[in-house]
């Protein structure tokens, strides 16, 4: 039986361009727009969903539908003049798992998290996370295995089974487009 | 080698791969520099938290551009402060000339100068705090605590009175005044 590659020829299509800022999808979800609001959704889902974990525990996804809820009823609140996008939905993010968790367990104390802030580092993970959803698959799966992975490029090629130039071109091309994309949103 | 390339090109210094050709093309094209300062957050957004191999600093490969450490850190200044030119502008280096931090003093009100100070590579051994000082022609004072990151890196902002004028900054470790980290 020959191997046959893990990614696919066709993942070799131009990349995703990179689209409308976060800040641009807010405006346009306040004015009503439900694509706007469908293309936030998927870019912060995954970073939605981490936060709910980590703090509504099991009611984690009663969490996630309530933030975007809440981001749908509350982007006209948004301001960049008082930080980026990715800091505004963290922070709603995290005050709205504050509230889930604070009805499950009503006398547990909430310690220093009651006000929802967040921490420089937090809104760079939450930010990453929507980020990494915007690149293609192969330039995102070549990223995680580098750095979650720990993965050498020549390991990854071999894990991959595609040459190593693909895995160099890959990973340059997502870091780049991550370099890109902070210099467009600054989290 | 054309821009395009180069612009390519560039996360390879994030890893060992010293190029004399596109180290070249950095060192004169701003565009390059910037995106080499944004790959390095990036970079350093993806190592938090993941086991890595020892990887090498952003500040190693700046040093290996040689005159893109200055402009990387007048970009780190822009892009932090880019309200700088209302402000006064201070560079924090080290005794051996290595820039480390940027300060930008502006007048708050009547009575307060606010100070942001933004820093990276601080030398961190124990632990991440360090104290800033601030003096005049005939006094000096301490102006506050600040930790950094694991890198040495912060932004923090503090307030002075207004009724010095201020002209001289420091950073010594806690409790020993003697132990100039940095200075303007």
């Amino acid at each position: 039986m020959t191997a046959r590659p893990l990614v696919t020829p066709s993942d070799d299509s131009a990349p995703a361009s990179p689209g409308p800022s976060d800040a641009e999808l807010l405006r346009a979800t306040a004015a009503g727009s439900e694509p706007a609001f469908a293309e936030l959704r998927s870019r912060y889902e995954r970073a939605v969903a981490r936060v709910c974990r980590t703090v509504a525990g099991s009611e984690y996804e009663d969490c996630e539908q309530e933030v975007f809820v809440r981001i749908w009823g509350k982007a006209a609140l948004f301001d960049p003049e008082r930080g980026s996008a990715a800091t505004w939905l963290l922070t709603l993010a995290r005050r709205t798992a504050l509230n889930v968790r604070a009805r499950q367990r009503p006398h547990a104390p909430l310690a220093d998290e009651a006000d929802g802030a967040v921490e420089r580092d937090e809104v760079e993970a939450f930010w990453l996370d929507a980020a990494l959803a915007r690149l293609s698959d192969r330039e995102r799966l070549v990223l995680e295995l580098a750095y979650r992975g720990d993965l050498s490029e020549s390991a990854i090629a071999k894990r991959l089974r595609v040459p190593l130039g693909s895995v160099k071109s890959w990973k340059r091309r997502g870091l780049n487009r991550l370099a890109t994309l902070l210099g467009e949103e600054a989290p | 080698m054309t821009h395009e390339e180069a612009l390519q090109r560039l996360p390879d210094l994030l890893d060992d791969r010293d190029d004399p050709a596109l180290l070249g093309h950095v060192r004169g094209c701003a565009d390059c520099q910037r995106q080499l300062f944004l790959l390095g957050r990036v970079d350093r957004m993806l190592r938090v938290g993941a086991p890595m191999r020892q990887r090498r600093p952003l500040a190693r490969v700046l040093a290996a551009a040689g005159g893109v450490a200055a402009a990387a850190a007048a970009m780190l200044a822009f892009l932090l402060l880019p309200q700088a030119s209302r402000g006064q502008e201070f560079m924090l280096r080290t005794s051996a000339g290595r820039p480390v931090g940027h300060a930008l003093m502006t007048h708050s009100d009547k009575r307060n100068d606010s100070l942001a100070l933004s820093a990276r590579g601080l030398p961190i051994d124990r632990d991440h705090v360090f104290v800033l000082w601030a003096g005049d022609d005939r006094t000096s004072m301490e102006v506050g605590r600040f930790m950094v990151d694991r890198f040495g890196g912060c932004r923090v902002h503090f307030n002075l009175p207004a009724t010095h004028a201020w002209r001289r900054f420091w950073v010594t470790k806690p409790g020993n005044e003697a132990a100039v980290v940095a200075s303007t």
